[in-house]
């Protein structure tokens, strides 16, 4: 399959997804589909996209703060064994107040640590994740706080911590 | 019992001369060319541009503005010559020293710019600033 296939096969089965094609320049010619299911589908498309290559590649996702809404891109490597591969990033948006997203790790058992990832830096929430542990933050991080939020629930400014330059600390005195 | 296959190397080997560097026995390895070592300043060169302040991922520059130029704190440098590259009059450069140890993460080895050197240097602005007056004055006077 290629990408004018994979995109004409998904239009089909997704009428209302977006999907559009970006192509690379040099040095390395390529050709990536993106699509922008509701969430309300995302779980569907997911397995849609599983059966279409069973041998799917899945690689990351890839949370943002959109500001009104969660972002989540989930980038995958299609039918690879077939020589030159389809490059797909499949994403999705949720509500900051209702930030919930159906878990694919049914689907693709290797998103779970990418899941685990975003539910402790952006506050996503994913439904029916096998293990929603946190991953990377230390388990004395308080709750509530999303690292990589840009908003209120972000980071505070006084959890930074800068070690600061000698000309300034001996100008203004240690912090 | 079995011969180890390595046994034949490993014998060779005892009787070959060791392949060390007896560090600080012997002098270093010497550098390559254009070896990334210790960061040097030259004041007098520095326009105060603040492009190195910009492009410095480390937090080594801090801009002085009383004096229009930059101090450094070269305990975080990560030697990556960004600096080096974008500074428009080559105000800075890599040198080849690289034993840089110390006990102190303050030491002066690693600043640039120390505090009495900016006081200083704001004093001679300052008298350089009165000489020029008094030279308008004076020529205010002859007119
Ligand atoms: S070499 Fe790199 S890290 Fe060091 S002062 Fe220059 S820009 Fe900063
Ligand atoms: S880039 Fe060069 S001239 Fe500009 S502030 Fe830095 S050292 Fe000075």
């Amino acid at each position: 399959m290629n990408v004018d296939e994979f995109v004409k096969v998904f239009g089909e089965r997704f009428p209302e997804a977006e999907v559009r094609v970006s192509e690379n320049k040099m040095p390395h010619p390529k050709r990536r589909v993106w699509v922008e299911v509701e969430r309300e589908k995302f779980h569907d498309a997911m397995k849609f996209i599983r059966e279409l290559d069973p041998k799917a590649q899945f690689s990351i996702i890839i949370g943002r703060d959109a500001g009104e809404t969660l972002e989540a891109k989930y980038h995958m490597e299609l039918f690879w064994e077939e020589g030159e591969s389809i490059s797909l990033i499949i994403g999705t948006s949720v509500p900051k107040e209702d930030p919930r997203l159906p878990t694919v790790t049914d689907v693709f058992p290797s998103a779970l640590p990418y899941e685990r990832e975003n539910q402790e830096f952006l506050g996503f929430v994913f439904e029916g994740i096998p293990d929603p542990r946190r991953l990377f933050l230390p388990d004395d991080f308080p709750e509530g706080i999303y690292p990589l939020r840009l908003d209120e629930t972000g980071i505070k400014p006084e959890m930074v911590k800068n070690a600061g330059h000698p000309y300034k600390i001996r100008k203004e005195g240690a912090k | 019992m079995k011969v180890p296959p390595t046994l034949s190397t490993v014998l060779g080997n005892l009787f070959k001369k060791p392949a060390t560097n007896p560090f600080p026995v012997s002098e270093p390895v010497p550098v390559p060319e254009g070896f990334r070592g210790k960061l040097v300043y030259d004041v007098d060169k520095c326009v105060g541009c603040r492009l190195c302040v910009m492009v410095c991922p480390a937090g080594v520059i801090e801009y002085v503005p009383e004096v229009r130029k930059v101090t450094f704190w070269l305990g975080r440098c990560v030697f990556c010559q960004q600096c080096v590259d974008v500074c428009p009059v080559n105000a800075l450069r890599m040198s080849d020293e690289f034993l840089l140890a110390t006990t102190d993460k303050y030491d002066d080895n690693l600043r640039w710019l120390k505090e009495d050197e900016v006081e200083e240097l704001k004093r001679k602005l300052e008298e350089q600033k009165k000489a020029k007056e008094a030279a308008k004055k004076a020529a205010e006077k002859k007119e």
